[in-house]
C-alpha cells in the first residue's frame, strides 16, 4: 500500500483499533496505532501526523486529555483530531467538541462515515 | 297476686318465693358459672338463704304462736348475718372486672361508703342509740340494720361503677341489690308502722325474684366481663357519686338545721372531713395521671420525631442508591457499546469479501442483532435519563408530513418482510415546534409496534391532520390488539402485554414508556383505542405550531 497521509490512531480496545488502522489504511492512509494516551503523544511528536483519531476513554491518558495538550501546543495545534466514544449523552459530544475537536463519532459507528470524515476535514 | 292472700298464707308464700329464689341462685351458678367462679353465686344464695329463714321463723311466729318473734333473737341473727354475705358476693362479682384492687378504686369506694355511713347514722342509727330504748343489746340489734344496708349501698354503689359490660344479667343484679336497699330504708324509716303484708313486702319480693333472674339469665355467665378500660377513669358515673358523697355533709347539716332537730355536730364534722381528704387525694391523684400521661406524651413525640429523622435519612440514601443504580445502568450500556462497534464491524468487514449466499445470510443476522441489541441498550439508556428527568429538547420546527414519510420509508422493508400493507394518509400538514430525534424516534417505536403485533395480511395506516391548532397522528393497526386490562399499564416501564409474551414478540417493554415521555415533553398527549383481535389504533396530539 503506497504510503499515504500519515493517521495516528489510539484507541485501548485492539480490536477496534485494527480495524480503524485496516480501514484508513484501505483508503490509502498510512497509519500508526497506539494503544494508550501517552503512546499516542509520543507517536503525534515523533511523526507529526495529519490527522489524529483519539478514543477519549483511555489508560495513561485519555482522549480529551490528549487532545488538550495538542490545542496547547503551537506546532500541533493544527493537527485535525476526530474523537471515538461511547460515551452518548450530549454533555460528552458538547464537551469533546469545546475541547476543540473537529468531529465527533459515537460508537458505535459505521467505518464507512469513518473514512468519509476523514477524507472530509482532510480536503478542508 | 301476694295481696290478695290472707296475712298467713301470704307469709307462706313469701317464704317459698324466697326458697325459690334460693334454688334459682343455686341452679344458675351451677348452670351458667364455671366451677371457679360459682363462689359468689353461692354467697348470694347463702346470703338470701338466711334471708328467708329469719322469713320463716316470722311466719312460725305469726301463724302458729300469732306474735312477733322475740327481738333480738334468732331471726335477727339470721337477717344479719346474710347482709355480709351478700356483700362480699357484690365485691367479689365487681374484683373479677378489674382485676387486683386498684388505689382509685378503694379511694371511691371509701368515699361512698363514708357518705352513705353518715346518712345512715344520722337519720336512722343513731335515734336508736338513746338511753330509754330497750337494753343495750336490743339497741345494738336496731342499728345493725341500718349498718348493714350501708354496706349493701356500697356494694350497689360499686356495681354502678364498675367496668363491666352491662349484660341483662349485670343490669338484673343491679336492680335486686337496688331493690332491697330501698325495701330496707322504707322500712326502716319507719319500723313500727310496719306490718306484715305491707306494700314494702313486694319490694323485698321483687328482690328475691330479680336475683333468681340475674342467676339464671344466660348473660351471668359473662356478668363480669370487664369492658376494656384498664384504668377506671373519672367517668361521669363516678363524677357524680364523688359529688354526692362531698355534699352529703353540708346536706344533713342542712336538713336538720332546717327540721330543728339537733345537730350531729361531731359525726358530721369528722364525717364531712374524712370525705373531703379522700376527694382530695383522689384529685391529687388524677393530677398525678394527667402529669403522667403528659410525661409518656413527651416521650411519644420524641420518638415520633426520630422516626421521622430516620425516615428522612432513609429516604436520602434509596435517593443516593436510585442515582447510583442510574450511573450504573448508565455506565454498563456505555461498555456495551464498544463490543458492538466491533462486531458489527467485523461482520461488514467479512460481507465486503464476497462470502458464500450461505455466509452472507448469517453474517446478516448477526448484523441484525447487533442492531437490535445497539437500539435495545439506547432504550435502557434513554429510560434511565428519563427518569432522572433530564429529558431536554432542542427545539425546532419540523415537519410532520416529511418525518412521518421518512419513518414509513424507513420501516417498509420490515413491514414488507412481515407480510403487511403501509400506507400514510396525509389530511393536512401541520409543523411542530419539537426535537426532531425524538419525534422521528416516536414515529419509529410507533410503526414498529404496529408491524409487530400485525400478522401476515394485516393493514398498518398512519394518518395526520391538524384539528384546530391540534396536529393528531393516529398510528393504526389490524393487529392482535390489547384487552382492557393490559390497556392502562401500556405505557408503564419494561411492561409487557399478555398479547406480546403469548405471540413471543420481541421487545424490551420500553417503547411506549419512552413514546410518552417524547410526547409529554413536546406539551401533547398520547392514547390508545383497541378492540381484542380486531386491532389497536395509538393517537398522538400535539400542538401545532402557529
Amino acid at each position: 500500500v503506497s504510503a499515504g497521509p500519515l493517521i495516528v490512531c489510539a484507541d485501548d480496545d485492539e480490536d477496534i483499533l485494527s480495524l480503524v488502522a485496516m480501514r484508513l489504511a484501505q483508503a490509502g492512509y498510512e497509519v500508526q496505532k497506539a494503544e494508550d494516551g501517552d503512546s499516542a503523544l509520543a507517536a503525534i511528536r515523533s511523526r507529526r501526523p495529519v490527522l489524529v483519531v483519539l478514543d477519549v476513554m483511555m489508560p495513561r491518558r485519555g482522549g480529551l486529555e490528549v487532545l488538550a495538550e495538542l490545542r496547547r501546543d503551537p506546532e500541533l495545534r493544527d493537527i485535525k483530531v476526530i474523537m471515538l466514544s461511547a460515551r452518548v449523552q450530549e454533555p460528552d459530544v458538547a464537551r469533546g467538541l469545546a475541547a476543540g475537536a473537529d468531529a465527533y463519532l459515537l460508537k458505535p459507528f459505521k467505518f464507512a462515515d469513518l473514512v468519509d470524515k476523514v477524507g472530509e476535514l482532510l480536503a478542508s | 297476686v301476694y295481696f290478695l292472700l290472707p296475712p298467713n298464707a301470704q307469709s307462706i308464700f313469701y317464704v317459698v318465693i324466697g326458697l325459690a329464689s334460693v334454688t334459682s341462685i343455686y341452679v344458675g351458678a351451677v348452670r351458667n358459672q364455671e366451677p371457679g367462679r360459682r363462689l359468689a353465686w353461692y354467697l348470694f344464695a347463702v346470703g338470701l338463704l338466711t334471708q328467708v329463714c329469719g322469713d320463716a321463723i316470722f311466719a312460725f311466729y305469726e301463724i302458729h304462736l300469732n306474735r312477733e318473734p322475740p327481738s333480738p333473737g334468732v331471726a335477727d341473727a339470721l337477717y344479719l348475718s346474710g347482709y355480709p354475705l351478700l356483700v362480699v358476693g357484690i365485691f367479689l362479682v365487681v374484683q373479677r372486672l378489674g382485676r387486683g384492687v386498684s388505689r382509685v378504686a378503694v379511694l371511691d369506694t371509701a368515699v361512698v361508703f363514708l357518705g352513705v355511713a353518715l346518712v345512715q347514722w344520722v337519720f336512722f342509727i343513731s335515734r336508736y342509740n338513746q338511753a330509754g330504748i330497750g337494753s343495750r343489746w336490743v339497741r345494738t340489734v336496731a342499728m345493725a340494720y341500718p349498718a348493714m344496708d350501708v354496706l349493701l349501698l356500697v356494694g350497689l354503689a360499686q356495681l354502678i361503677v364498675g367496668r363491666a359490660s352491662r349484660s341483662t344479667a349485670y343490669r338484673l343484679l343491679l336492680l335486686s341489690v337496688a331493690l332491697w336497699i330501698v325495701a330496707d330504708e322504707l322500712y326502716g324509716l319507719n319500723p313500727n308502722a310496719y306490718v306484715g303484708g305491707d306494700w314494702i313486702d313486694a319490694l323485698w319480693l321483687g328482690s328475691y325474684v330479680t336475683w333468681a333472674a340475674a342467676a339464671l339469665h344466660p348473660s351471668s355467665v359473662r356478668i363480669a366481663v370487664s369492658d376494656g378500660h384498664r384504668i377506671p377513669r373519672l367517668t361521669s358515673p363516678r363524677l357524680a357519686l364523688l359529688a354526692l358523697a362531698l355534699l352529703t355533709a353540708p346536706v344533713i347539716l342542712l336538713a336538720e338545721q332546717i327540721s330543728g332537730r339537733g345537730l350531729h355536730a361531731y359525726v358530721l364534722a369528722t364525717g364531712g372531713g374524712a370525705i373531703a381528704l379522700i376527694v382530695l387525694m383522689r384529685l391529687a391523684g388524677l393530677v398525678q395521671a394527667v402529669d403522667g400521661a403528659r410525661a409518656s406524651e413527651r416521650l411519644a413525640r420524641r420518638d415520633a420525631e426520630h422516626a421521622q429523622r430516620l425516615l428522612a435519612f432513609q429516604n436520602e440514601q434509596l435517593r443516593e442508591l436510585d442515582q447510583l443504580k442510574d450511573e450504573f445502568v448508565s455506565s454498563v450500556s456505555h461498555e456495551l457499546r464498544t463490543p458492538l462497534t466491533s462486531i458489527s464491524g467485523y461482520a461488514e468487514l467479512l460481507l465486503e469479501e464476497e462470502p458464500s449466499e450461505t455466509k452472507q445470510g448469517y453474517l446478516h443476522v448477526i448484523e441484525r442483532n447487533s442492531e437490535r441489541l445497539l437500539a435495545l441498550v439506547s432504550d435502557i439508556l434513554f429510560a434511565a435519563r428519563l427518569q432522572d428527568g433530564r429529558l431536554k429538547l432542542d427545539l425546532t420546527p419540523v415537519d410532520l408530513q416529511t418525518l412521518i414519510e421518512h419513518a414509513v420509508e424507513e420501516a417498509r422493508p420490515r413491514a414488507e418482510n412481515a407480510g403487511v400493507e403501509i400506507e400514510v394518509r396525509i389530511e393536512s400538514a401541520p409543523t411542530v415546534s419539537g426535537e426532531h430525534g425524538r419525534l422521528a424516534q416516536l414515529l419509529d417505536n410507533l410503526v414498529s409496534n404496529a408491524i409487530k403485533f400485525t400478522p401476515r395480511g394485516g393493514k398498518v395506516a398512519v394518518d395526520l391532520r391538524n384539528d384546530e391548532g391540534i396536529a393528531r397522528i393516529e398510528v393504526s393497526d389490524t393487529g392482535i390488539g390489547i384487552v382492557p386490562e393490559d390497556r392502562d399499564r401500556l405505557f408503564e416501564r419494561f411492561f409487557r402485554s399478555q398479547a406480546a409474551l403469548e405471540h413471543e414478540i420481541q421487545g424490551t417493554g420500553l417503547g411506549l414508556y419512552i413514546s410518552k415521555a417524547i410526547v409529554e415533553a413536546h406539551g401533547g398527549r398520547i392514547g390508545v383505542s383497541s378492540t381484542a383481535q380486531e386491532g389497536t389504533t395509538f393517537i398522538v396530539e400535539l400542538p401545532a405550531a402557529t
